[in-house]
C-alpha cells in the first residue's frame, strides 16, 4: 500500500509541476508557445499510459539509459497525468474573467506577475474538484505500474503475490479492493474540506 | 426513412456474414489434424469425457509465450509445442477440437476450477500445494531449474544471486518460493510471463532470469547471447492440471498419455521441440506422480 502512496505522491509532484508549467504555455500570450504547450497535451494524452511506461523503461533502457523502474513508473504516471492537469488549469484560468487580467496589466503587472499574484490564485480554487478526481485516478491508474513490466510490488502486485501463494482469489483481491477505496476515500475527504474551505460558489 | 432501413438490413447482413466467415476460419484452425484420428471411443454421458465428446471441443490451458512448449507462431497465429501436441492426442482420443487458451502461471489453477479450461497443460511443475487445488497426471515431462544470464556475466550459478543482484521469475511459479530458498538476499523481480523476463534480461534491468531449462532453451534460440549456468536448482516434473477430484478424467489423460510415451510419440515430439536445439535427445519420464510429488515437496 504504501508503493501505491509514494508512486502516486511522486508522480502527483511530477503531474503538477510539469501540468502547471504546460498549462502556462497554453494561456502564454505567444502564439509559438502555446502550440509548444498543446503539442505536449495532446501527446502525452493520447498515449496509453501502459506504452509510455514501456518505452520510457524497455525503451530509455534499450537505447542505454539506465532508468531504474521507480523513475519510469513515476515519471511515466506523472507525465502522463501532467497533460491532464495542464488542460484543468488551463480552463481553470479560462474561467477567471478577461477583465481582470486587463485591470491586473492596467495597474502596471506585467503578463507573468499578473498571472501568479491574479489568475492563478483564483484559479486553483476553482480546480480543486478536477484535480481531486485526477488524483483519484491516478491512484486506479498505479495498478497499471504495478502488472507491467516493472513490476513495482505496489498494492495490486501484492495483492497478486498472496494469490498466487495461497490461491485465495476472491479475498486477495477484496483486500486489494478496501485497499484502494481506503486510498480514494481518504484523498475524496481531503478535497472535500479544501472545497469547503477555499472553493469559490458561484 | 424506408431507404436507411434497408442499408441498416443490409450492413446488418454484410456484418454478420463477415463475422461467420471468420469463425468458419477459426474453426479449420483449431481443428489441427484431429479429422484423421479413428472413430473415438464412446464414454458414458455422465463423465467428463463424455461431456466434452457431446461439446465436441475440449478447452486446453496452454502458455502463448513459452517456446518451444506452448506458444504462438508469429507468422501463422497457430499455437504450438510440446504442450500443444499432448493436447492434440487427448483432443484426438476424444475425437474432440482442442481449443487452445492463453493460461499465465497466475490464472491456470483458477482457470481449472472455474470450468474455464477442461485440461492445463502449461510447463506446470507438480507440487503438493498446487495437488490440494486440482489434480495432476503423471508426469509427462521432466525440466530442470537452471540459471540463465548473459554470455559477459559473472554470474557462474545460483549461489552467485548475492545482495544487489535482480534475478526475473513468473509470479505464482515455483521459482518464486525457490529463489527465496536459495537466493534470499537476491531481489525477485516478478512478472506475468516469461517473454517479460527476456525483455527485462535484454535490456539490463535484471541480472538473471530462473526456471525450468526448457525454457531457458527457448529464450537462447531467440538470443544467443545468453547462457545457462551452474547446476540444476531443481527437478520439475511437468504434469497436466486436472479439475481437483475428477479420477475418471485423470485415468483416460494418464492412459492418454503412457500411450503418448510408449508408442514412440514422445520422442518424435521431444525431438521436434527441444532436442533439436540442445543435441540432447532424452527418453521419456519414468518418474511417477507419486515421486514427482515428493521430489518437489
Amino acid at each position: 500500500m504504501w508503493v501505491t502512496v509514494r508512486l502516486v505522491a511522486i508522480a502527483f509532484a511530477i503531474a503538477i509541476g510539469a501540468g502547471t508549467l504546460v498549462a502556462a504555455l497554453r494561456v502564454a500570450p505567444n502564439v509559438l508557445l502555446q502550440r509548444v504547450g498543446g503539442v505536449y497535451v495532446e501527446t502525452f494524452r493520447n498515449i496509453p499510459l501502459l506504452v509510455l511506461l514501456f518505452i520510457s523503461f524497455a525503451g530509455l533502457r534499450r537505447a542505454g539509459v539506465p532508468v531504474s523502474a521507480w523513475v519510469a513508473g513515476t515519471a511515466s504516471l506523472g507525465i502522463y497525468t501532467s497533460a491532464y492537469v495542464a488542460e484543468v488549469l488551463r480552463s481553470g484560468v479560462f474561467s477567471v474573467s478577461r477583465g481582470q487580467i486587463e485591470a491586473a496589466l492596467s495597474l502596471g503587472y506585467t503578463y507573468p506577475e499578473a498571472m501568479r499574484r491574479v489568475v492563478l490564485p483564483q484559479a486553483f480554487r476553482t480546480v480543486i474538484s478536477p484535480l481531486g478526481s485526477l488524483i483519484i485516478a491516478m491512484i486506479k491508474n498505479s495498478a497499471i505500474i504495478g502488472v507491467s513490466l516493472l513490476a513495482l510490488p505496489d498494492l495490486l502486485k501484492t495483492a497478486r503475490l498472496i494469490q498466487s501463494r495461497t490461491f485465495d482469489t476472491n479475498e486477495a483481491f477484496f483486500w486489494a479492493a478496501v485497499g484502494y477505496l481506503l486510498l480514494t476515500g481518504s484523498v475524496t475527504l481531503v478535497i472535500r474540506v479544501l472545497e469547503s474551505k477555499y472553493a469559490i460558489r458561484r | 426513412m424506408h431507404k436507411a432501413l434497408h442499408w441498416f438490413l443490409a450492413l446488418t447482413a454484410l456484418i454478420a456474414l463477415l463475422a461467420v466467415a471468420g469463425c468458419g476460419g477459426d474453426d479449420e484452425e483449431s481443428a489441427g489434424g484431429g479429422d484423421s484420428a479413428e472413430q473415438a471411443k464412446q464414454f458414458p454421458a455422465d463423465t467428463t469425457m463424455g461431456k466434452l465428446q457431446d461439446k465436441g471441443e475440449i478447452a486446453i490451458g496452454v502458455k502463448y509465450d513459452v517456446p518451444p512448449f506452448g506458444f504462438k507462431n508469429p507468422q501463422s497465429g497457430d499455437i504450438e509445442g510440446f504442450d500443444v501436441d499432448i493436447g492434440k492426442a487427448i483432443a484426438d482420443k476424444l475425437g474432440v477440437k482442442p481449443k487452445f487458451i492463453e493460461a499465465i502461471s497466475d490464472n491456470r489453477i483458477p482457470f481449472l476450477q472455474n470450468g474455464t479450461a477442461d485440461l492445463i497443460l502449461s510447463t506446470m511443475t507438480i507440487n503438493k500445494e498446487r495437488d490440494q487445488e486440482i489434480d495432476f497426471s503423471e508426469p509427462y515431462y521432466v525440466a530442470r531449474g537452471r540459471v540463465l544470464v548473459p554470455q559477459n556475466s559473472k554470474i557462474t550459478g545460483v549461489a552467485d544471486l548475492k545482495q544487489g543482484t535482480s534475478v526475473c521469475t513468473a509470479l505464482g511459479s515455483t521459482y518464486e518460493e525457490n529463489l527465496k530458498k536459495q537466493a534470499p538476499d537476491a531481489e525477485r523481480k516478478l512478472v506475468d510471463s516469461y517473454s517479460e523476463c527476456l525483455e527485462l534480461i535484454q535490456n539490463g534491468a535484471v541480472d538473471a532470469v530462473s526456471t525450468d531449462d526448457v525454457i531457458l532453451t527457448g529464450m537462447i534460440i531467440q538470443d544467443d547471447s545468453l547462457k545457462l549456468v551452474g547446476d540444476e536448482l531443481t527437478t520439475e516434473p511437468y504434469g497436466a492440471g486436472i479439475k481437483d477430484g475428477d479420477a475418471a478424467f485423470k485415468e483416460f489423460v494418464d492412459s492418454t498419455i503412457a500411450e503418448f510415451k510408449s508408442d514412440g510419440r514422445w520422442k518424435q515430439t521431444h525431438e521436434k521441440w527441444v532436442s533439436q536445439y540442445t543435441d540432447e535427445p532424452q527418453e521419456p519420464p519414468t518418474m511417477t506422480l507419486q515421486e514427482a510429488l515428493e521430489a518437489t515437496s
